[in-house]
């Protein structure tokens, strides 16, 4: 609101106010990172345990690479990769992380697992990470932040310029239901099964600022809307938005955040390494218009892959033509996989073929479940997976 | 007021003045039959207190079992020395009320970390501390006890052989139930109504059977309870929380134990039973702090866990009990040294532990519902 003020009093100051905050840092296309949210739990009843200030200060130093970051509440930590070129390099890092952050939360008596939500988790139990940000947004939104305890991996794609940013966060729209079921980890969510694959994005959903980037064609575009919604006083900067992909000028990247954390690291990095390989194809046949029927199917898309995953149906409104999250995705697949070997991924490719047929790790959450009759002992090889032990 | 003070402090006040010390509306052949209840609740607490003994981690963190011993050893030895050679204490006296001071009030850190909901590294540790300082101190107890009864009724048992009669015994109980519940467990199922009766059941069950074979209820109870959670490779016991269902048995307990409190117990304060409380203390955080920096703990937590492990309570008179029993004499005096101390903790203990819980940012303040 203040910066608000302050644009209307002096325009000048507003433009150079715009310039000096949305500033597209340029950096070399295609190049990889990673964000991966995860969840800390003790090793008695596998609940949620407030343990990230603890986790943080033991092994800050010691992680690899790229840096380790707490989140909205005290059972959540996130791992923020450095950028990487290639797939390999990116999955050597994950599990360089993911042994020592394991380490250490073995010394401590808690365990980190991957999966989009805690299976039995009482949201109102939870404690906000008294950071002055985690503080303003428990404050903004109320319940909702702590209901935020869900867990997210976020994949950046390098963009040598802001309108190429733009071209792909839109490009990107009609594969997002591909990358829910990929990464689709969310099935029980409060004690019950949701019967969907992800349930982690119907609670990013309740936020104000979800959603998807309005149709800007270019950076120019984009920072008009962006400096309109400033001067509304609606948002202060640009981790308001809360959208599924989005542009992050700061990085000179292009976000993707509607995979729920898979319950290995080796999953993360496929599913980096198959965002790489498509951002690639796009770039390259540059085919992609820009129009709102881009735009006009996918909040149904986006359910049917967060409901049904691999057997959820996308519509095609281009054609209206219909047919399931897996058939498209495996023909994707192989349209991809010129570009896969192009870029050393063909290993992940192989994995994620593999993720299509023996499905994904909404499945093996349901699995254990029914195995073992209780979501603590699911948690627990949730755990046991996520550390490779 | 519930800001600062934890509910059984309450129900230690609200015993005290029903008690025969004030009122006597709870009259001494009343709480004598009440006895019972308390044991009973204790039972379950103890239970729940070797489910904390977590052998992996320390497996994983080589700092934890050091650190667990040397606070028991320091604040041993605080406590021996003071009594023994400045208190002029004879050696088997000051070496049995040192003993007895080990040992945390399980069912007060217990209660407290249920009240305020508190979880977290510094509660996390706390707990598997009193849990070794119990199973240390029980130890300790078990093993001298002969010792007492051979100088009370003269040697009609090998001191050495009836302690380690003692301790087997005990031990082999603990397992033995723990194989029964196992056995049962896989019968009923992971529902957690049947597992609640399942625990309860067992640990009634070993009560009366190691009461029945003169052996230490509260070793067996802690072997239980350890091999529950370090043995049960399957993950056939569920983590059945006592919590609320048997709140109003922790609640008798502590009304109960607050009812033999007197009056006299604090205006004649002897010098010996403040200082008693401040050695144990000291002793506690002297290892604590020294050991801090090399097991990767912060000196805020570290002082935030020896002042939560400040409550010395129920267990120590469960401890004398026995003494008691074989010896009264002896008991009497040992009573003279540690009741005091008792008494002053019973008020400062679970304050301690809560100030302690809410300062590490653990438990939150009202979180009871």
């Amino acid at each position: 609101m203040r910066s608000s003020a302050q644009a209307k009093a002096n325009p000048a100051r507003a433009t150079e106010r715009l310039v000096a905050m949305l500033e597209f840092k340029s950096s070399a296309p295609l190049t990889l990172g990673v964000e991966l949210e995860l969840m800390l739990v003790n090793t008695r009843d596998y609940n949620l345990a407030p343990d990230a200030d603890d986790l943080l200060r033991r092994a800050t130093r010691e992680a690899p690479g790229g840096e380790l970051k707490p989140e909205i509440t005290q059972s959540m930590v996130e791992i923020n990769t450095s950028v990487h070129e290639r797939y390999p390099e990116l999955l050597a890092e994950l599990h360089g992380t993911r042994d020592v952050i394991a380490g250490h939360a073995r010394k401590m008596n808690v365990a980190i697992a991957g999966g989009g939500t805690h299976p039995f988790q009482k949201w109102s139990d939870r404690k906000i990470y008294p950071t002055e940000r985690f503080l303003s947004v428990s404050e903004k939104y109320g319940f909702l932040a702590k209901q935020f305890t869900v867990f997210g991996q976020h994949v950046h794609i390098g963009c040598a310029s802001a309108d190429d940013a733009i071209y792909l966060n839109h490009a990107l729209i009609p594969y997002l239901p591909h990358f829910i079921a990929l990464a689709a980890s969310s099935p029980f969510y409060q004690g019950v099964d949701t019967a969907f694959d992800s349930s982690r994005l119907s609670i990013v959903n309740a936020f104000p600022l979800s959603g998807t980037m309005p149709l800007v064609r270019s950076w120019q575009e984009f920072n008009r809307y962006y400096d309109r919604m400033l001067g509304l006083g609606i948002i202060a900067s640009m981790k308001d938005f809360y959208w599924d992909i989005r542009p992050k000028p700061e990085y000179g990247t292009v976000e993707i955040r509607v995979c729920d954390t898979p319950l290995t690291v080796a999953c993360a990095a496929q599913i980096a390494a198959f965002a790489q390989a498509l951002a690639r194809w796009l770039w390259e046949t540059h085919t992609v218009e820009i129009t709102p029927d881009l735009y006009l199917a996918h909040s149904h898309n986006r359910f049917q892959a967060c409901r049904h995953g691999f057997a959820g149906t996308l519509v095609d409104a281009a054609t209206g033509g219909t047919r399931t999250v897996g058939e498209d995705l495996r023909r994707v697949l192989d349209q991809l996989a010129p570009h896969a070997r192009a870029l050393g991924s063909d290993a992940a490719f192989v994995a994620l073929r593999t993720t299509l047929e023996q499905g994904n790790h909404a499945g093996w959450l349901r699995n254990a479940f029914a195995e073992t009759g209780t979501l603590t002992d699911v948690v627990r090889r949730q755990a046991a997976l996520w550390a490779g032990t | 007021m519930t800001r600062v003070l934890p509910a059984i402090t309450g129900y230690i006040v609200t015993g005290f003045l029903l008690g025969p010390g004030v009122l006597g509306w709870l009259s001494e052949p009343m709480l004598e039959q009440s006895r019972v209840l308390a044991e009973f609740s204790l039972g379950l607490i103890v239970f729940d207190l070797g489910r904390r003994l977590d052998l992996q981690w320390a497996r994983h963190d080589r700092w934890l079992l050091p650190m667990g011993i040397a606070e028991s050893v320091l604040s041993f030895a605080a406590m021996f020395a003071l009594l023994h050679f400045i208190g002029g204490i004879d050696t088997l006296e000051a070496a049995v009320a040192s003993t007895v001071g080990v040992a945390t009030a399980p069912a007060v850190v217990l209660l407290v970390t249920n009240e305020l909901k508190a979880e977290g590294p510094v509660t996390r540790r706390m707990l598997w501390h009193v849990a070794l300082n119990n199973v240390l101190a029980t130890v300790g107890i078990t093993l001298l006890l002969p010792f007492i009864e051979a100088r009370a009724a003269g040697a009609s048992w090998n001191p050495a052989a009836r302690a380690l009669w003692l301790m087997a015994g005990s031990f082999l109980l603990g397992l033995i139930a723990f194989h029964l519940m196992t056995l049962f467990a896989r019968w009923l199922g992971k529902s957690p109504v049947p597992q609640f009766v399942l625990a309860v059941g067992m640990v009634i069950a070993t009560v009366g059977a190691a009461q029945a074979a003169r052996l230490s209820v509260l070793l067996a109870l802690l072997v239980l309870g350890a091999c529950a959670r370090n043995l049960d490779r399957d993950h056939r016991l569920i983590d059945v929380d006592f919590g609320r269902a048997a709140q109003v048995f922790f609640v008798v307990l502590f009304v109960l134990t607050g009812a033999t409190l007197r009056v006299d117990q604090f205006g004649a304060i002897a010098w010996i039973g403040l200082a008693f409380v401040i050695a144990r203390s000291l002793g506690k955080m002297l290892a604590l702090y020294t050991l801090a920096w090399p097991a990767h703990i912060s000196a805020r937590q570290a002082s935030t866990l020896g002042l939560a492990l400040t409550p010395i309570a129920g267990l120590a008179i469960g401890m004398t009990q026995p003494i008691y029993d074989v010896a009264p004499e002896f008991g009497a005096r040992l009573a003279a040294i540690v009741v005091s101390g008792v008494a002053i903790l019973h008020v400062l203990g679970p304050v301690a532990t809560r100030y302690a819980l809410v300062r590490a940012g653990e438990g939150e303040p009202g979180a009871r519902d």
